[in-house]
């Protein structure tokens, strides 16, 4: 028999999990103090916000269970905001948190809250262990919850006195897997003939395909049919996008020919996407003229936003190579091509004097950055242009708070994506806003010598928040002027980390190529004018193709 | 309209309260309740709810939601259409949970 902290920590190894994020206190102390002879990596880092964005960073880059610990009360008040984030966008996460001993619990002990009861609406499951026999079986259903189907977040709730005590092994073989729904064959030959029948078919990508690790038979069936392709912010990687009808972001912020393509197309094939609002616009004028064929795993999906025409539940890995699409549509496609070259983005690669222009500072950095670098980013205008100018390899090469869409996630998730991967390039786009928020991360950066380049859009603004108050409150400005920010090069030099500032567009290249090159860790500052917006917009409440695209 | 639903759930801690919290979040009302443990499935400590809900949205919206639940063992869905329980057409579903 081992203590419960120690048997904690050899149930991790066993799971092959051998790197955690974390902060301590009294309540996890003896997982601490177990953790100093056991041969599980810990990183420390400087706020339990910044461990769980680290453990989803780590998450999302390998598709893999990130693990993160806290202690009660503060410590696990403190990981609410990322458990919501790991909730919205589908991220296998286990936490664990440390509480009062089960002898003190229910009476307002020190740093005693209920995090089951705060928990519930904000994860996948939750569970709070009361003997000390459950712990291991609670961790193993854990861990087969945050994976399995639908994959998110699961919180384990582990009182003093049972980290302490000794607990049984765990005699209880794997829990016996949730059955998975299986496509029937009936629909998809139904979902087959929607295909074959559709003369303007659309491919809609969205984070389910990079997490049911179906990214190859996604680009099979894009080879098999060469059907148009849009993708969410989270889709954005599953497909290549040197495709010639591969059309990027659709959206809210998404470009205009695949919004358009959308709004024109009398198939929309829905594949692991759930008609969120960012993507729709105003619901009912949201591809008017298209059946839906939903192809997703999660049956709560299916016709919660919109009825589907058909839907197919199931793994996209067995569903995607039983599609097909038989039929001319040569014109559509040729459509489409056309759209897509009339609407292409016109970058200005000037390298004249004059504002830097973050479009294309992005794009230039995307080309000049490994292929399989990993961006990751805070939330705002400066996201979207991420999103909507950077091209990625594969969904894991690029991590954005999508659902929750929160400030600070930037930093944080680098770090965690950087230990995951130590030898690839790791380049963390902030918002002069959001880095703010979780900046004591510096700290872990120093404290672990991580390589992860930081790359400040500074428009001294709550930009996105700015936009709207220009574009739909009457230019009234409340509380979005943030020209009293620190001065981001000192703040990096008080962590010992190099940095550079730049102000206009013949810096660019040069800086962007001296960052890639640093060896450590590096913080790239760059002004950007505040009048910057992002193009194009769909208002609120209108339909994608009414999307303004540009300055009025 | 108004729906009964029928839950099999397992004792676990704040259980009821994964159930309540669904169905006021996915927008239903509850107008009545009723819990007792399952005495046919004493050993494994089942709870047996009863519960009538209304709601603007088709059922499927909770339903759907509610079987997600971990501790969820079963769930049955009909048609009342009078508050008092009147069971005019059954509609089980049997889905999968996967989120
Ligand atoms: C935690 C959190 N608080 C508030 C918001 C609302 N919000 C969305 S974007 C934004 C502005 C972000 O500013 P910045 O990071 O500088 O990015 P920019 O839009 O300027 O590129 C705000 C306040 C949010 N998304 N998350
Ligand atoms: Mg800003």
């Amino acid at each position: 028999m081992k203590k419960g902290a120690q048997a904690i920590l050899h149930f991790l190894t066993e799971q092959g999990i051998d790197q955690v994020f974390g902060y301590p206190g009294g309540a996890i102390m003896p997982l601490y103090d177990a953790l100093l002879d056991s041969p599980i990596r810990h990183y420390l880092c400087r706020h339990e916000q910044g461990a769980a964005f680290a453990a989803i960073g780590y998450a999302r880059s390998t598709n893999q269970v990130g693990v993160c610990i806290a202690t009660s009360g503060p410590g696990a008040t403190n990981l609410l905001t990322s458990l919501a984030d790991a909730k919205l966008d589908s991220v296998p996460l286990v936490m664990i948190t440390g509480q009062v001993a089960r002898s003190a619990m229910g009476s307002d002990a020190f740093q005693e809250v209920d995090v089951l009861g705060l928990s519930l609406s904000i994860c996948k499951h939750s569970m709070l262990v009361l003997e000390p026999q459950e712990l291991l079986p609670t961790l193993q259903k854990a861990f087969q919850i945050a994976r399995e189907g639908r994959p998110g977040p699961v919180l384990v709730d582990i009182p003093k006195d049972i980290l302490t005590g000794l607990v049984p092994e765990s005699d209880e073989q794997a829990a016996s897997a949730t059955a998975m729904p299986l496509a029937i064959p009936a629909q998809l030959q139904t979902a087959n003939q929607l295909l074959a029948e559709s003369q303007r078919p659309m491919l809609y990508i969205g984070g389910g395909v990079g997490m049911a690790d179906a990214v190859n038979e996604l680009r099979d069936l894009i080879d098999r049919t060469q059907l148009p392709q849009v993708c969410t912010l989270k889709g954005l990687g599953s497909a290549n996008t040197d495709h010639p009808l591969y059309l990027g972001m659709l959206g809210m912020h998404g470009l205009a020919a695949a919004n358009l393509s959308v709004q024109q197309c009398d198939l929309l094939i829905a594949i692991g996407a759930r008609l969120d609002d960012r993507v729709t616009g105003k619901l009912d004028e949201f591809a008017p003229h298209a059946k839906l064929l939903h192809i997703d795993i999660d049956p709560a999906e299916i016709h919660k936003r919109r009825q589907a025409d058909v839907s197919l539940l199931g793994d996209l890995k067995v569903i995607l190579p039983q599609l097909h699409c038989v039929g001319d549509k040569q014109a559509w496609r040729e459509h489409v091509s056309e759209l897509k070259a009339s609407k292409a983005f016109p970058y200005a690669f000037d390298h004249s004097p004059g504002q830097i222009d973050a479009p294309q500072l992005l794009r230039m950095l995307s080309d000049m950055s490994a292929a399989n670098a990993i961006v990751s980013c805070d939330v705002g205008q400066h996201q979207m242009w991420v999103a909507q100018h950077m091209q990625f390899s594969h969904p894991t090469c690029h991590l954005s708070s999508g659902g929750l869409g929160t400030m600070g996630f930037g930093l944080p998730a680098a770090i965690g994506a950087q230990v995951a991967n130590p030898d690839t390039q790791v380049v963390a786009v902030c918002g002069d806003g959001s880095f703010m928020m979780n900046v004591q991360e510096l700290g872990t950066l120093r404290r672990y010598r991580m390589p992860v380049k930081i790359l400040i859009l500074d428009n001294q603004r709550l930009g996105m928040v700015k936009q709207w108050q220009e574009l739909f409150h009457d230019e009234r400005y409340s509380e979005t002027d943030l020209s009293d920010n620190p001065e981001f090069s000192r703040l990096a030099a008080a962590f010992d980390i190099d940095s550079d500032v730049i102000c206009c567009r013949s810096q660019v290249q040069t800086a962007l190529e001296r960052m890639l090159a640093h060896q450590g860790p590096y913080l790239l500052h760059v002004q950007l004018d505040h009048k910057d917006n992002v193009w194009p917009i769909v208002p609120p409440n209108t339909a994608n193709h009414q999307m303004w695209e540009q300055p009025k | 309209m108004n729906y009964q639903l029928e839950m099999l759930l397992s004792d676990q801690p704040a259980v009821l309260e994964r159930v309540l919290q669904t169905t006021r979040y996915r927008g239903f009302r509850i107008n009545q309740l009723n819990m007792q443990p399952a005495p046919e499935q004493l050993a494994s400590r089942k709870l047996k709810v009863s519960m009538q809900v209304s709601g603007k949205q088709p059922i499927t919206i909770l339903t759907s939601q509610l079987h997600k639940l971990y501790d969820l063992a079963s769930l049955e869905c009909r048609t009342a259409l009078s508050p008092s329980i009147e069971r005019q057409s059954t509609l089980t579903q049997a889905l999968p949970r996967t989120a």
